[in-house]
């Protein structure tokens, strides 16, 4: 039930189309994989997903319901999460204190017993420390969870991104180039976390334009370019459609 | 020591109302909003006690807080119109709101006294009731910062985008961040008019738009201690350096420059980071070591 479905997806700007007409489904326990050069369209789509552009023209429900028009604080708590391609972290915080506003979308504390102070209040904020460490434990990370986040080498700040992410426990997890700037193992390593989240039923969608990255780790695989979907199928059928050669390697 | 206490008592008030405006300021930049308009709401709530005490003969408990729901309402209605608007344009808006209200208080002189300024307000209030309410807005935004607001405020402050994907209202925030900026600035105020005997409309004009701002700015936006520090060193600085008191406004500007130069969070949160910085560098040196 928690599928994401795209259907006839458009977005102009001015005259300009950056998307116009995709259709695409990204389903539980799935790694889809969304591919195109660069300025094909693919952070825009995401984008219009997560609310944070306006749709000029078509329909996008996730979980059986439509959030066309759904404001993007609201698409997050329906369980959308997402991670940004130029990596957005709070540089100013700690890396736990990074991991923990991911859990915001499933606090029980009301504003009065935060702003009060209560100790329902105190006592849900050590327990979400409690389990941002065993996040930053997994990610190997717990050496640095009271270290500024902005100060942390790349790679370190794709995973806290990534935990982030995750302690917000989403049913669709939107990965906008996440394995940008890193070598084969490290890509290799991350692959296999994506893999594991969509075993736990999870839908992960993956931006990428690395299509060696993409063939190895998602079963399905749409196809973007100039706002277009030109190909879509398992990563056997991409990797041999002239139109996908055209589109990386030119005519 | 009590000669000291006597001397400075006036000061010691002087700087528990100041905080208590420090803490208004601080709590909407807390939200990421560039606010000025604590000086207009602490102005509603001044006015709005006293007229209620003065005029009605009200008990001040009660215009007290009438003064506070003043400066709450006002916070709020302020927030709608501002949502959409963001950094040097909030300050703009806010920075009118200021004169809107400098104005009305200058021309709705049957009520508010106008430019005579509104007299005879009795003295209700003293440095007892002033700590209270201090000490009460400061275990209130403590406990905002310690838990589910604070971490809310925090990633809309650093980043609206990262803050609304992980299902942050950003608007909500900043209204509640106004809604509460007016209900303590809304309350200091009240606590000034019970201890002045006199409100002027500049009173709450652009010099209280610049202390307000300097004390958070001087002492730190993040923990709640910041503003509080800012206001004491700016309140004291003046009674200590009597022998340069000519050049008082000087002696300000450069402080206030060299601050925001070396130490762009304020003093107190600059030096919570140095020393955070040292024990994480010796922690993991000691680490290397073993």
């Amino acid at each position: 039930m928690s599928a994401l479905v795209i259907e006839n997806l458009s977005k102009h700007f001015g005259g300009v189309a950056a998307v116009s007409g995709v259709s695409m489904e990204a389903p539980p326990g799935r790694v889809t994989g969304l591919i195109g050069p660069n300025g094909a369209g693919k952070t825009t789509l995401i984008n219009l997903i997560t609310g944070v552009l306006t749709v000029s023209d078509g329909r996008i429900h996730f979980g059986g319901q439509d959030i066309t028009q759904v404001s993007a604080h609201l698409v997050a708590r329906s369980g959308v999460a997402r991670t940004f391609q130029n990596i957005r972290l709070l540089a100013e915080a700690s890396v736990i204190d990074n991991v923990m506003i991911g859990f915001y979308r499933n606090e029980k504390t009301s504003t009065l017993a935060s702003l009060l102070g209560l100790p329902s209040a105190r006592r849900e904020t050590a327990a979400l420390r409690s389990r941002a460490n065993a996040l930053l434990e997994r990610f190997g990370m717990s050496q640095y969870a009271n270290h500024e986040a902005g100060g942390l080498a790349y790679g370190h700040q794709r995973r806290v991104e990534m935990m982030r992410a995750l302690a917000s426990e989403p049913r669709l997890i939107l990965l906008d180039e996440p394995v940008a700037g890193m070598n084969d193992v490290e890509a290799g390593e991350l692959g296999e976390i994506f893999r594991g989240l969509a075993r736990s039923g999870m839908s992960v969608l993956l931006i990428e334009h690395n299509i060696r990255f993409v063939t190895n780790i998602c079963e399905y695989i749409y196809v973007l370019d100039s706002g277009r979907m030109i190909a879509s199928g398992t990563p056997e059928q991409i990797v041999n459609d002239p139109a996908v050669i055209t589109a990386y390697l030119g005519s | 020591m009590s000669d000291f206490f006597v001397t400075y008592h006036h000061l010691f008030n002087v700087f528990l109302i100041g905080s208590g405006y420090g803490l208004s300021q601080w709590i909407v930049m807390r939200a990421g909003v560039f606010s000025v308009a604590t000086a207009g709401l602490a102005s509603l709530g001044a006015y709005t006690a006293a007229i209620l005490t003065t005029k009605l003969g009200w008990p001040y408990p009660l215009s007290l807080l009438a003064g506070t729901l003043m400066g709450t309402l006002g916070g709020f209605l302020l927030a709608v119109p501002l949502a959409r608007l963001r950094g040097v344009f909030q300050a703009i808006a806010t920075l009118a709101f200021v004169q809107v209200v400098v104005a009305i208080g200058l021309y709705a002189d049957s009520l508010t006294g106008g430019a005579v300024g509104l007299n005879a307000i009795p003295t209700l209030v003293g440095t007892k009731e002033t700590l209270l309410a201090l000490v009460v807005v400061v275990y209130l935004m403590s406990a905002v910062n310690a838990t589910r607001l604070g971490r809310a405020f925090e990633a809309i402050r650093q980043d609206e985008a990262v803050a609304s994907s992980l299902g942050v209202s950003v608007t909500f925030h900043q209204a509640l961040a106004f809604a509460l900026s007016g209900a303590i600035a809304g309350l200091f105020g009240g606590l000034e008019a019970f201890q002045t005997y006199t409100l002027f409309p500049n009173t709450f004009g652009f010099p209280l738009i610049i202390a307000a701002l300097s004390y958070v700015v001087l002492g730190g936006r993040r923990s709640v201690t910041g503003p509080i520090i800012g206001t004491a060193i700016l309140l004291i600085l003046p009674e200590i350096s009597r022998p340069l008191a000519d050049y008082r406004n000087a002696l300000y500007g450069l402080i206030l420059m060299l601050v925001i130069a070396y130490m762009p969070r304020g003093i107190y949160d600059t030096a919570v980071l140095y020393l955070r910085r040292r024990r994480l560098a010796a922690s993991s040196s000691q680490e290397a070591r073993q």
